[in-house]
């Protein structure tokens, strides 16, 4: 263990997170944070609708590398009460701006071996165009806002919280630039 | 974890990523009231070096709202931390 405090995990690092999955949902919203796989099946099926003739499905899995440095494992953590509200805020957001008929959003928590589902997002809309920009966008504010965390562990060393905004840890994003962000 | 209830007097602070990791604690409890301007300074005489190495680019919500740190009039800042509230350090944020 390296002297002083630090901003990097040890290799003994443990997630805290619920033991079971944390859900917000309504009839056309689904939300979850879960220690268990993604099952994009039943995310598809949720938002199946006769009155929608397209959803989109994205999938994104953990990849192996940052910056050319392989990675070993992943973990993610979340301040679960906020990130389930600012999800289904994103996604009430979403539905309103792209006239979207159902959408849902489920994301992993704890470890993540490489090549797995992290997130997945399916979404479905009268037509092809809206479901398109809807999945993109909700997938964005996702990264932008939802209070989840990933630990990248590096093989044979420490492991590195992410931050999505700047793609390097613990960098300050100036002011101006914050304000630029979208309201939700 | 958010169900902690503190003793009387207190208020929770919880710590995620890179500021769990510095404090070594997810959550722990601090007297109130404590003005929300005063909490950084307060977690740096108590964690020394943390304010410039984590604190400046955290966010921070009390009880699920997020408190605006930069408004020009300052009204944010200006806001107490009551004994009872939730108090959370927030990150830069990683899912995906």
């Amino acid at each position: 263990m390296a002297s002083g405090p630090s901003t990097t995990e040890g290799s003994t690092f443990t997630p805290d997170i619920p033991s079971e999955a944390v859900v917000k949902a309504t009839d056309d919203i689904y939300i979850e944070l879960t220690p268990h796989d993604l099952d994009s099946r039943a995310l598809t099926t949720f938002v199946r609708s006769p009155n929608a003739g397209a959803t989109v499905l994205f999938i994104g899995t953990t990849r192996d590398s940052f910056n050319n440095l392989p990675v070993s494992g992943l973990a993610y953590t979340s301040y679960t009460p906020l990130a389930k509200n600012t999800l289904f805020k994103i996604a009430t957001t979403i539905l309103e701006k792209h006239k979207c008929t159902k959408i849902a959003i489920s994301h992993k928590l704890g470890e993540c071996p490489i090549g797995e589902e992290s997130i997945v997002i399916a979404v479905s809309a009268p037509h092809r165009k809206a479901a398109w920009l809807a999945g993109e966008e909700a997938l964005e504010m996702t990264k932008d806002r939802a209070e989840i965390w990933k630990l990248e562990r590096f093989e044979g060393g420490e492991g590195v919280w992410r931050a999505n905004r700047d793609g390097v840890m613990g960098n300050k994003v100036p002011k101006e630039e914050e304000k630029g962000l979208p309201k939700v | 974890m958010a169900s902690t209830k503190g003793s009387a007097g207190h208020f929770t602070i919880l710590y995620f990523a890179a500021a769990s990791t510095f404090t070594r604690k997810t959550t722990e409890h601090l007297p109130a009231p404590l003005r929300v301007r005063d909490l950084f300074t307060k977690l740096n005489d108590t964690y020394p070096g943390i304010k410039d190495k984590v604190l400046s680019s955290c966010a921070v919500t009390v009880n699920l709202e997020y408190v605006d740190l930069d408004d020009d009039d300052a009204s944010g800042a200006d806001k107490e931390i009551q004994a009872g509230d939730e108090v959370a350090i927030i990150p830069p944020v990683s899912s995906g």
